[in-house]
């Protein structure tokens, strides 16, 4: 009796354990209603000069705003861009709208357009002023497009939509000329040589 | 047959050459101290207005606005605020609307309920693109020799609730007290002014 009663309790035992050790595995993972896109970060006068230095690699900067309809046409192109040089550049998207939409249109427009890269809003005093030190090509309107070299130089900016092949070709020059200046000759006395690629604008 | 080769080259290069000597002269921007000529566009209602007959004595503010853009809505408060304060003293506004994408009647209910002052329709935005305007709203102040005297943004923060620089009032107090404006050019940000694709 006793014996029959110990086989029942661990045959459900083992089918109550199996039962909820199958049960999440069972459920699949809902990944279309999951956002992939990242918390944005609020961001200042201040906070923004660091942001726009290099970390070792070219550094591509997107200002745009949810309200902007250009901005808005040209975004699957950025995503696009992100998705094909993700390995190599960094690439961070700035919107000016207002603070109020910073957990509202931001991040809803960017999980719309399935945007992965790092975003960030700018809440500045002076709109002016930090236009003016981002770049002299900056006339303020958007969308604004820059490109630095990993060492901070600029190399291409655009205000107005991109166009795309020729960011891509900007891209590639400079990441090439990266692998060459970073890959030193094992005997070299003189170094690499240096390669100019001049700042262009506008096209 | 070789002379006719050598004169067909030569008209060509000379076409080539006007053509991008016309392309280059286009883009580039108007400039403070340029002045103005006398021009001629319909209101809303398609009533026709010169600039000779319209402007103030101590001098003209030229406005682009637009129907649909948030910057300029969140400054119109400030726009009508300015020019009031500024008719007194001589200087009319004359508001500017370049947008392809904006209807006549969409600009004529947007300004009728907006502003006080003369609003004008930029028909395939010719006036923007003599001004090399490209945004919403983007000012340019004409002083009363019709010379470009400031050009840029109304003030520092388009939210109006941290301003620091009134850079449009600072212009027009410098200019109606006998001195030289002290910052004749700045940034404005807003919406671009939407165009006819080329």
């Amino acid at each position: 009796m006793f014996r029959r009663a110990f086989c029942a309790v661990a045959i459900y035992c083992c089918l109550a354990f199996g039962i909820f050790a199958q049960k999440p595995a069972s459920k699949p993972e809902n990944t279309s209603l999951r956002s992939t896109t990242p918390k944005i970060v609020q961001i200042d006068e201040l906070s923004i000069i660091e942001l726009l230095k290099p970390n070792k690699k070219p550094l591509l900067v997107n200002f745009w705003a949810t309200w902007c309809i250009p901005c808005r046409e040209e975004f699957p192109d950025l995503v696009e861009l992100d998705k094909e040089y993700k390995e190599k550049i960094d690439f961070i998207t700035i919107s000016l709208d207002d603070l109020a939409e910073i957990d509202r249109d931001v991040p809803k427009f960017l999980n719309e357009m399935k945007a992965t890269m790092p975003a960030y809003l700018l809440r500045t005093n002076d709109e002016n002023a930090v236009i003016g030190s981002i770049s002299k090509d900056w006339q303020g309107g958007l969308p604004f497009t820059i490109l630095y070299s990993e060492i901070g130089e600029v190399i291409h900016t655009r205000q107005g939509k991109i166009k795309p092949d020729i960011v891509k070709a900007k891209i590639d020059r400079l990441t090439a000329r990266d692998h060459r200046t970073k890959k030193k000759p094992p005997c070299s006395t003189s170094g690499p040589a240096k390669v100019v690629i001049p700042a262009e604008t506008n096209q | 047959m070789k002379r006719k080769a050598i004169l067909f080259v030569a008209l060509v290069s000379l076409v080539a050459f006007f053509a991008s000597a016309n392309t280059s002269t286009a883009k580039e921007d108007f400039a403070i101290g340029e002045s103005i000529d006398n021009f001629t566009m319909p209101d809303p209602n398609g009533k026709e207005h010169s600039y000779k007959d319209s402007k103030g004595k101590n001098g003209t503010l030229i406005i682009f606005l637009s129907a649909q853009c948030p910057v300029v809505k969140q400054y119109n408060d400030r726009i009508n605020e300015i020019a009031e304060n500024y008719k007194e003293k001589g200087i009319n506004f004359i508001g500017i609307y370049s947008n392809v994408t904006e209807s006549v009647e969409w600009v004529k209910e947007h300004s009728a309920e907006n502003y006080e002052f003369l609003t004008l329709i930029d028909k395939d935005h010719v006036f923007a693109d003599k001004l090399s305007a490209t945004r919403t709203p983007e000012v340019y102040y004409f002083n009363a020799k019709d010379i470009l005297d400031y050009h840029g943004a109304i003030d520092n923060d388009r939210s109006g609730t941290n301003i620091t620089k009134q850079f449009l009032r600072t212009a027009f107090n410098e200019k109606l007290s006998g001195q030289e404006i002290t910052q004749k050019e700045t940034k404005a940000f807003g919406c671009s002014i939407k165009r006819n694709k080329s």
